[in-house]
């Protein structure tokens, strides 16, 4: 019993896989049940474990299954348990539950609805194994996995270009970030020669590893992160994601897959500090992608896409925190966030689903009437993201404040708190544009969503309310923050009281913009803002750049590389040297003038010649 | 008394004499004739060697087995090649090679 | 049992030459009969070839079944000693995987040419021979019997695509069959040249008499001085390189590919390519240790070009089966550089990698060939939204472009991942370098295979063709048997690991001892 059951939930969501791809194709209502019985039963042995866990006498896990055996170089899968480690498998599974619960409602009638399922149990198995998995290399094994599910899930509705073409831009942009995780890991490895965790650890700490090549390494590793994590420059494919189904956002592009590139540097924490400089880009793509994160989403008029650059700026946040080493408050927020965003999706979601499909926030309006469970859940998210106080969004964000307050200085968090603000705003904007206003007519006869999709909306309504009371203190569980770090949760007061009074000066602002429509502030921004907006509105053209980097240069290249095998390497190189033979030839046939005589002749002094070599020699 | 070196000196006046006649002759029949004696000097070599050198009765074998095979392909080479040389008769009626050179380029 | 176990290797031989020969004896017009002639030959061999994998004991290594036969012996002033030319058969760890590859690529091709329309009788005779030829380098421990199995398995392959073959019109010029056939021979016969003359040279330096490879590695370290070992060992690696499309010397590669006919493709980029990396490890590093040891940086750098340069080659493709072609370039390009690396790792690897590739590519051809016979077009360009049509076909084909861009639980991952592992072990910071751009040359697969997932298989497919024939049944039958090959190769190497280190361990220790 216990923490060796950790091996199951894995092996669960793999077998509902195999089960689903292979067996139950004709059924696709029995895919979906299976698969959501697995995810159930990972989260029932989930909480067996951390009732485990938390446990004083924790008995430690020494069971492993070889994958690759040469000589002394062994690769086996083992588990690493620990608090970092449990916690993500609390948010995924919990999370992977209740969107595939709402997805039996929302994927209803969809011709590959069995697909689905069997894509959400590979995910899940995937993405446990990430963070569970005690070695790097299966690690990357399952991080891959955890790309192809998101390809897939992207992709779902591949017969729409931009799906097809949105998948491919996901699984390449973190496959870039990919090579260099992969980079990464073999240099630690020749330094090392383990893969194991916390072998690596033990050897880092003990000086045994290069410094240099350390510093190379972790900044690798951290590439990799990125990828996955969507960080600035390979922050888009994340936003093109949001082509997949709403609740494959909800799962995987906002709670658990896009949160691996945060795990993997908290769980890599003992090396990135041994690498400072390393420790100072992560602060620097942190701070620069939770701002520049936080202002597309003010102006995106996708709703799914607003909610996509809000994760990308909420991923910089934990990463700034990871920059400093506050691997408790990157995680709590990552928790939060997790489960606030997929809140969120859920609700776009179901919005969606009343409104044939409609994202844009400009048809909405004044949905809370006619839609008041989503409309309130989708309202508790939003609020708890920007940072309102009583809420849990509050008080992670707070605790990141503290850190980078406490590490960083005073300069970088007059920056954080201009991201906050920024995240504060446009969670209000799109909070009032989408509920409050007047009701577009086309959209007085929609009703409320069916309960299956209700329900995990009210489920993680009420966990983002509540989820603070983690950093609570209760009997042996010392709070949240002690569980991650080993030490205890304090407070600023100061700062709670100024980061409050900025999320009240974002709603008011959005109050006045939103609501009121004020002339004055509109006219103002329409002035003074229209080339930023535009700016804004394109995405800082990132994508046409990339893109133009794709086709003119990548491309290019490879077409010259074709055709210079082509030209050069064949038509020269081949065929030049095969005609050259062929025209000697023509030259030479010459000699063959059929005069007997000439033939004797030729023979003998040929036959002589041979004779005074060999002679010679 | 006969030693190698005759039989040496035998066999190469009769192979100069073969390639001498086969350069300067113009007769398709003097010239095989002409081969015919080439051969045969090869034949007179290795029969002397064979039978003067001091080799054990394995290898003196060689020599033998070598004659026996020359003096068949020679006779299987005659064979076709008075062939040829008749049908060249009929056609041409001649046997001079060089007013035959159909094999040129 | 004991009599077939005795007796295994020269099954493998056997058994498509009787093939072969039944099938000539067969009137040309019972095509069902040779298809099911041929179809039961290949299995039958596919289960010698499992037994041999069973039979073979890793526990104990070394070379086993040993299997003689005397073909040639003179007493007498002949140079050949008392035992001649012999044909010495016998299989180690690396000889038991090519020969699993080559009867399963073997089942799978007979059962992808179900299809063949003219002359398939013809078709079968050659196509078997060329097998006998292949199974028989694979097991050979002779290099005079290597070299003439080696040609058996050329030969039949000028005929295979220059008359079953296909041409491509690429609009500005046009690769018929006949070119690609004539190219292919040519290059291959020139290696083979070269691979004749170092057969020689080595028989002759070693002096003992006999073409035995075994015997022939007892003397390496006397007989064979440094300088002979860097000439002879350069023109191995030029003439094998040639066989594993080794740059600059690839060209017939990928034309060859093309034009063959499906089941041909499959076992030319499955397993004939394969010959070439074999002959380096079982010719060039057994017996040329020193030579090896100091020519493997060339190797390296080759293979490197190779990868990069197929990738880059691959995405510049507008053809289907070019792409593939290419990427075959790119992949040996990772055998060879797992040979060049020295390490036990890396070697392991490589040789991991020419059956994962061997399987891989069957694969890809059996989809590009399933998709081309129903479609008549294997342009990107015009090409879209396939999976609705031919979802068989369309499934095999992602599932080896995954295969290939190394995604982990496919057998490539665990071979590429030894090799990458090889590579950074070895030749200090220069193998980072090599290694990091392995590494970089596995993202560029993923770029141009996502590319044509994307552009040919997604998408809504044109209104205008509705009567497309899928994959007929026993192409997807062989499909179903590679992707579990690989499935079962990537989730759980380690039998087929633990085979290969028990062959290459011995070889590498020979070499990192000569030092």
């Amino acid at each position: 019993m216990g923490v060796n059951l950790a091996y199951f939930p894995p092996v669960i969501c793999g077998i509902s896989f195999i089960l689903t791809v292979f067996f139950t194709r004709k059924a696709p209502l029995i895919s979906s049940l299976i698969s959501v019985f697995a995810i159930l039963s990972s989260f029932i042995l989930f909480i067996f474990i951390l009732i485990d866990f938390l446990s004083p006498n924790l008995n430690s896990i020494d069971f492993s299954i070889d994958w690759i055996d040469v000589l002394d170089t062994r690769i086996s899968w083992g588990i690493l348990l620990d608090s970092l480690s449990v916690t993500m498998l609390g948010l995924i599974t919990l999370v992977a539950l209740l969107v595939q619960v709402y997805s039996i409602s929302y994927m209803k009638g969809d011709s590959r609805f069995g697909w689905y399922f069997s894509v959400h149990s590979l995910f899940a198995a995937a993405m446990i194994a990430v963070v569970l998995v005690d070695n790097l290399l299966l690690m990357y094994f399952a991080w891959e996995l955890v790309g192809l599910g998101s390809y897939l899930l992207i992709g779902f509705w591949y017969e729409k270009r931009a799906a097809s073409e949105a998948a491919k831009k996901a699984f390449i942009t973190t496959r870039i970030g990919d090579v260099a995780l992969l980079i990464g890991i073999i240099l630690i490895f020749k330094s090392t020669g383990t893969f194991n965790i916390s072998s690596i650890f033990h050897i880092a700490n003990n000086g045994g590893i290069n410094e240099n090549i350390l510093t190379i390494s972790t900044f690798l590793i951290f590439l990799g992160a990125m990828g996955k994590s969507a960080q600035f420059p390979f922050h888009v494919w994340l936003p093109d994601a949001m082509e997949g189904p709403t609740p494959v956002s909800a799962l995987i592009h906002a709670a658990t897959m896009v949160a691996a590139g945060v795990y993997l540097v908290a769980r890599m924490m003992p090396l990135f500090s041994l690498a400072p400089y390393v420790l100072d880009f992560v602060v620097f793509i942190g701070l620069f992608t939770f701002i520049f994160g936080g202002t597309m989403a003010i102006v995106m008029h996708d709703i799914k896409r607003v909610l996509a650059y809000s994760t990308i700026s909420h991923l910089g946040l934990m990463m700034l925190s990871l920059g400093f080493m506050g691997i408790a408050s990157a995680i709590f927020h990552l928790i939060v966030h997790g489960v606030s965003k997929a809140l969120l999706f859920l609700g776009a979601g179901s919005l969606m689903h009343e409104m044939e499909g409609e994202t844009d926030i400009r048809n909405m309006g004044g949905l809370v009437n006619k839609m008041p469970i989503t409309a309130i859940t989708f309202i508790i998210g939003s609020v708890s993201l920007a940072g309102i106080i009583p809420l849990s969004g509050f008080f992670s964000k707070d605790e990141i404040l503290l850190t980078v307050f406490e590490k960083g200085g005073i300069l970088i968090l007059f920056l954080t708190l201009i991201g906050a603000f920024l995240s504060s705003l446009y969670m209000f904007r799109l909070t009032f544009i989408t509920f409050f206003g007047s009701l577009k007519s086309d959209n007085s006869k929609i009703g409320e969503s069916p309960i299956l999709m209700t329900l995990p909306l009210i489920l993680l309504a009420l966990l983002a309310i509540f989820m603070s009371a983690l950093l609570l203190e209760i009997s042996t569980f010392k709070g949240f923050i002690f569980f991650i770090s080993g030490y205890k949760a304090h407070l600023n007061l100061l700062l709670i009281v100024f980061s409050s009074i900025l999320s009240f000066v974002a709603l008011i602002l959005a109050w006045f913009i939103y609501i009121k429509d004020s002339k004055y502030l509109t006219d103002w921004f329409k002035l003074n803002m229209n080339c930023f907006y535009k700016l804004l509105l394109n995405k800082y053209y990132i994508d046409e750049l990339y893109q133009y980097v794709i086709n003119q240069i990548v491309l290019r290249f490879a077409q010259f590389i074709a055709l210079f095998d082509r030209l050069v390497v064949n038509d020269i190189g081949v065929d030049k040297s095969s005609l050259s033979v062929k025209s000697l030839g023509l030259k030479l046939k010459f000699i063959q003038t059929g005069k007997m005589h000439g033939y004797a002749i030729s023979m003998v002094i040929g036959f002589l010649i041979l004779i005074f070599t060999w002679a010679i020699l | 008394m006969i030693e190698l070196i005759h039989i040496q000196i035998l066999s190469a006046l009769m192979f100069c004499i073969g390639v001498y006649g086969v350069i300067t002759r113009r007769s398709a029949i003097l010239i095989l004739m002409c081969v015919e004696l080439m051969l045969n000097a090869v034949n007179i070599n290795l029969i002397g060697f064979s039978a003067f050198r001091d080799f054990s009765q394995n290898q003196r074998i060689f020599g033998h087995v070598m004659i026996v095979f020359i003096i068949t392909i020679a006779a299987v080479e005659l064979a076709l090649a008075i062939a040829i040389i008749l049908r060249l008769y009929k056609n041409k009626s001649s046997v001079n090679v060089d007013e035959v050179d159909l094999m040129k380029w | 049992m004991d009599l077939i176990k005795e007796n295994i290797l020269i099954l493998t031989i056997l058994l498509p030459l009787i093939g072969a020969s039944l099938i000539f004896i067969t009137p040309g017009h019972l095509n069902n009969i040779i298809k099911y002639i041929s179809l039961v030959v290949s299995f039958i061999t596919f289960i010698i070839v499992i037994l041999i994998f069973i039979f073979y004991d890793i526990n104990s290594g070394g070379v086993q079944l040993l299997w003689n036969w005397n073909w040639l012996s003179l007493k007498g002033a002949w140079p050949l000693g008392s035992e001649g030319i012999s044909l010495n058969l016998g299989v180690d760890g690396i000889s038991v995987m090519m020969v699993l590859l080559t009867g399963t690529v073997m089942l799978t091709g007979v059962m992808a040419s179900w299809n063949i329309q003219s002359r398939n009788k013809d078709f079968f005779v050659l196509y078997f021979l060329l097998l006998a030829g292949v199974f028989g380098v694979f097991i050979s421990y002779d290099m005079f019997f290597f070299f003439f199995f080696y040609e058996l398995s050329v030969m039949p392959m000028f005929l295979l695509i220059g008359y079953w073959g296909s041409s491509s019109d690429f609009r500005t010029f046009i690769r018929t069959k006949e070119y690609a056939a004539m190219k292919l021979t040519l290059f291959l016969v020139a290696g083979s040249v070269l691979i004749w003359v170092a057969i020689i040279a080595i028989f002759v330096q070693a002096g003992l008499g006999t073409f035995n490879l075994l015997e022939i590695q007892k003397v390496v370290d006397d007989k064979f001085p440094l300088f002979f070992q860097q000439v002879n060992f350069l023109m191995i690696i030029i003439g094998f390189g040639i066989l594993a499309g080794m740059w600059p010397f690839h060209t017939w590669s990928p034309d060859g590919h093309v034009a063959a006919p499906t089941s041909v493709s499959m076992v030319h980029a499955g397993v004939l390519m394969k010959l070439g990396a074999f002959g380096i490890i079982r010719i060039g590093m057994a017996l040329l240790p020193e030579g090896a040891n100091s020519l493997m940086p060339l190797l390296m750098i080759l293979g490197c070009v190779n990868v990069i340069y197929g990738a880059f080659s691959a995405l510049g493709q507008t053809d289907l089966k070019y792409v593939v072609g290419y990427s075959s370039v790119s992949h040996m390009g990772y055998v060879l550089m797992g040979l060049a690396s020295m390490e036990h790792l890396g070697l392991t690897g490589a040789v991991y990698q020419m059956f994962s590739h061997g399987i891989m590519t069957a694969l890809f051809f059996l989809a590009v060939g399933a998709i081309y016979h129903s479609m008549h077009t294997r342009d990107i360009l015009i090409l879209k939204g396939i999976i609705k049509k031919m979802p068989y076909a369309s499934i095999f084909f992602v599932f080896a472009g995954l295969t290939s861009l190394g995604l982990p639980g496919l057998s490539g991952f665990a071979a590429e991942i030894l090799i990458f592992l090889g590579v950074f072990k070895s030749y200090g910071s220069l193998g980072v370098l090599f290694g990091s751009l392995a590494v970089a040359g596995a993202g560029i697969t993923a770029i141009y295979i996502l590319r044509l997932v994307s552009k040919v298989f997604f998408g809504r497919p044109d209104q205008n063709i509705n009567n497309i024939l899928d994959t007929t049944k026993f192409e997807n039958m062989a499909g179903i048997i590679l992707v579990v090959l690989i499935l079962f190769g990537g989730l759980y190497p380690l039998p087929f690991i633990d085979m290969i280190t028990s062959g290459v361990t011995p070889i590498l220790n020979n070499i990192l001892g000569a030092l």
